[in-house]
């Protein structure tokens, strides 16, 4: 009962969310101006044409009434068709997320263990050399902008010692319908530089949390009760002290990871790699709503989603959460 | 993304390429046959009729082809067309090029012709449809035999073929009109060009294969690959680090070090103008102030003021140190030389003494405050160019207060009148285009006066204009409307800054580019070099 009237209240949440990220959007990119100048080639149309294509395109409605035209469409899982590209909008969202997917998933896989990895050393001994190293090269990883530390990576990386390619995606293998570059190895060495652009930030991230929670957690009584029992300090820190810290770095894994397959807009753009952070900035840009909205009701969702995924890992790492639901 | 714009300017790429010489990387040997370019011209579509944008014809003009072609003086070619000749005043015969055959074996027949005008003229409804303008002034299209075609045409078009050098031509499928939608599957993009589709992804790439059968001989390159990289800093490391052979619209700042990498560099000067408009009719300009910050009324509609702006606008900071020498200075529309264009006008070296008085005489002595609009990120060198005018116009007592906005913020907000004065480009694909957009009296219905967000209206040289219109291609037409353009530029409706070049770098694997002033990128101009 209380497990049904938890997911409902979630799912509440996570309407009331679509419903005003949708507004937002839809004012928002109303605000910026009219698409109609994109659509048509503003040095040779005349007013007639910019007319038509305002009439195609349902500007010429009031706000409003285009607003509820989307909410309805929408309800029936229709984005409508891009102006710019002239292809379903919510398929073309779709057709960017394996290139997206596979970034954050590969950029998570390395940030999180090795974050949290350099958190627990450098806190289980405060103080020394190890945890002065990681405190401030975290720092300084934090920060960097996006835009600079990509830029280096490509530097260092491709243009200095062309070890990797500076930008692009290589050549795609077919997988379930989908086309991903994980499986080749040009494809891997695509991934390399952007994947590490999208890492360190959040190993660093991951590791300064890590860091704290480590120092928190070894000066409570169970740490103590711990080695006083004489257990190897290495059996504590991974055996009792990571359990104790995981709460606060899978909430920010979660958050995180949300966040690359929206807004890494940055390090999509330099990299050339074509997915749905690059998709919706062209998209703003262009004043494409059909796929801004598309584009913003995936990411809205996949937030829910994986806040949801983020609770119930809670209540998997933590007993209290399941006592007290 | 205005962050993501500019670190462009800040250099970045410059540093990436220099570190990148200095350390001397070694380039993986790519395969001889592909060509691999990087793209600044985004493929958004695969119907070549949908959209009537430089960002789809680029890279589709590789596809499928034109009845007529522009050389690179601008001057008309045969393409599918192998002649054409106007019956009367109201009729043109085009006689086609035997031989030719689509990519799927089918014969290029003057039926495809009809097919491709009626596709443009009656199928594609709005917001499709950007190529009806050209097609506008047809009465009838007809096929008298399968390599002859004959248009008729509401009142005389002299330019008519002209306007086919825009129109790529389909081929006719047994039934009814391709739409949009099956192009875009990417299943059946079937033209007659040199370049065959074998797949594309919506703004990011486009793979070509040679066609075998292609008329106009073997082409060069067995494989093309077009990869679109937006911006521009990617694009130069794109190149610089091998990952491509050939990149376009490179920034001028980083041709030095591309070329000391060992990167060829070709450019030409392009086939457009950008300039400053001003609201030439409203009682009030909007961000016009005087020196205490009061409105007043509109000074632009004084011809003196605008010609004492013009003498205290410095085109040789932004042509020399903004676009490091890959631009000219503009007097006119088009660079000169090319058809159309005046060797009487000159731009000017400042004078910011004779302009000062010229201001005080039209009643400004102490100056006034404006608001200069542009874009930012949209034309090489347009949010510098704000700055550098505004500290030339500080000269003579005109303070500026730049603003750079987006390109879909700046046109809603000029078309919505709210600029007084504002940064603008255009092309076209011969001058009069231009002429008519910026400058002919807005006349309702027709294209004419698309960019006249000035409101400029000038009867005599509507006239002079329209004149030199009904004259068929050649010198006496391009006399016609140089003399049009020297008339109108006394008045000073616009002050025309530069004409930007189009800058195409290029590695080991292609021995030459050839230039277009219309900047397009296809693999048709670079030539392979030869072991």
């Amino acid at each position: 009962m209380t497990l049904l009237s938890l997911a409902m209240g979630r799912l509440a949440q996570a309407l009331l969310l679509l419903f005003v990220m949708s507004l937002i959007g839809f004012a928002g990119v109303h605000a910026v101006g009219n698409p109609v100048y994109n659509v048509v080639n503003i040095e040779t149309a005349s007013a007639e044409d910019i007319r038509l294509a305002t009439i195609a395109l349902g500007l010429d409605q009031p706000l409003w009434r285009q607003y509820l035209l989307f909410v309805s469409n929408a309800l029936q899982g229709n984005f409508g068709t891009s102006y710019i590209y002239h292809q379903p909008a919510f398929s073309l969202v779709m057709s960017k997320l394996p290139a997206t997917l596979e970034l954050a998933c590969c950029a998570m896989l390395v940030a999180a263990p090795l974050g949290t990895m350099l958190g627990l050393l450098a806190g289980a001994r405060p103080g020394s050399l190890l945890d002065r190293i990681v405190l401030q090269t975290a720092i300084g990883a934090l920060s960097i902008p996006s835009f600079w530390l990509s830029m280096m990576l490509i530097l260092v990386g491709a243009v200095a010692t062309g070890w990797f390619p500076a930008s692009g995606r290589a050549a795609t293998t077919d997988l379930l319908d989908q086309q991903w570059s994980f499986a080749t190895a040009d494809g891997l060495r695509h991934m390399v530089l952007p994947v590490l652009a999208l890492a360190i930030p959040n190993a660093a991230l991951i590791a300064r949390l890590a860091r704290a929670g480590t120092i928190d957690v070894e000066h409570l009584e169970f740490s103590r009760f711990c080695r006083a029992k004489g257990l190897s300090a290495r059996r504590i820190l991974f055996r009792h002290t990571l359990p104790n810290i995981s709460l606060p770095i899978v909430t920010i894994v979660g958050l995180q990871f949300g966040g690359m397959l929206a807004f890494a807009v940055v390090v999509e753009s330099i990299f050339a790699w074509p997915g749905i952070g690059k998709l919706l900035i062209d998209s703003i840009q262009l004043l494409d709503r059909p796929v801004v909205m598309a584009t913003l009701t995936f990411i809205s969702v996949a937030f829910v989603t994986l806040n949801a995924v983020v609770d119930l890992f809670h209540a998997l790492l933590d007993p209290r959460v399941r006592v007290g639901a | 993304m205005k962050s993501i714009e500019k670190f462009g300017r800040l250099g970045l790429t410059g540093l990436l390429v220099i570190a990148a010489m200095a350390a001397g990387a070694s380039q993986p040997a790519a395969a001889q046959e592909e060509l691999r370019v990087a793209t600044a011209y985004k493929l958004m579509t695969l119907d070549p009729q949908y959209a009537n944008l430089n960002e789809n014809n680029s890279l589709l003009s590789q596809i499928y082809e034109r009845l007529v072609y522009q050389d690179e003086n601008l001057a008309l070619t045969p393409g599918l067309a192998v002649s054409w000749k106007a019956l009367s005043d109201t009729s043109w015969e085009f006689k086609l090029r035997a031989d030719v055959t689509f990519h799927d074996g089918s014969p290029f027949t003057a039926d495809d012709v009809v097919y491709s005008v009626e596709r443009i003229r009656t199928f594609l409804q709005p917001s499709g449809g950007g190529f009806r303008s050209y097609l506008s002034a047809i009465k009838s299209v007809s096929a008298p035999d399968p390599l002859t075609i004959v248009i008729e045409t509401d009142g005389s078009v002299p330019n008519l073929p002209l306007a086919f050098s825009s129109i790529f031509i389909m081929h006719r499928p047994a039934q009814g009109f391709q739409t949009t939608d099956e192009l875009n599957a990417g299943t059946s993009p079937v033209g007659t060009g040199p370049y065959r589709f074998q797949s594309w992804s919506s703004g990011e790439v486009l793979k070509l294969v040679a066609n075998r059968n292609y008329w106009g001989g073997m082409p060069s390159w067995p494989l093309v690959e077009f990869r679109v990289i937006e911006n521009p800093a990617a694009r130069v490391a794109a190149l610089a680090t091998g990952d491509v052979d050939l990149a376009d619209a490179i920034p001028a700042r980083d041709v030095k070090s591309l070329q000391q990498r060992g990167v060829k560099v070709e450019s030409i000067g392009a086939a457009r103008v950008n300039f400053l408009q001003f609201d030439v009719a409203s009682g009030k300009a909007p961000g016009v102030t005087d020196k205490a910050g009061k409105p007043i009324g509109n000074p632009f509609r004084n011809a003196s003021v605008r010609r004492a702006l013009a003498m205290a606008t410095d085109r040789g900071v932004i042509v020399d140190k903004i676009l490091a020498g890959y631009a000219s200075p503009a007097s006119q529309f088009f660079p000169e030389g090319l058809p159309g264009t005046s060797n009487q006008l000159r731009a000017q070296t400042p004078d910011y003494g004779a302009a000062k008085a010229l201001l005080a005489k039209a009643g400004y002595p102490d100056g006034f405050n404006l608001v200069l609009a542009g874009t930012a990120g949209r034309y090489p060198g347009d949010g510098e160019s704000l700055q550098a005018i505004a500290q030339s116009w500080a000269r003579i007592g005109v303070s500026v207060q730049p603003i750079a906005a987006p390109f879909s913020v700046f046109n809603t907000k000029r078309a919505a009148g709210e600029y007084g004065v504002w940064y603008g480009g255009c092309s076209g694909e011969s001058v009069d285009i231009i002429l008519d957009a910026l400058l002919a009296s807005p006349q309702s219905g027709r294209s004419r006066g698309a960019l006249n967000f000035g409101h400029y209206r000038n009867e005599t040289f509507d006239a002079m204009l329209a004149d030199a219109e009904s004259v068929r291609q050649g010198s006496e037409r391009d006399q016609a409307l140089a003399k049009a353009t020297e008339f109108v530029m006394a008045d000073q409706p616009v002050i025309p800054l530069y004409h930007f070049h189009h800058i195409v770098g290029f590695r080991q694997k292609v021995a030459s580019y050839v230039m277009h002033p219309r900047g397009w990128t296809t693999a048709m101009q670079a030539l392979p070099a030869t072991e």
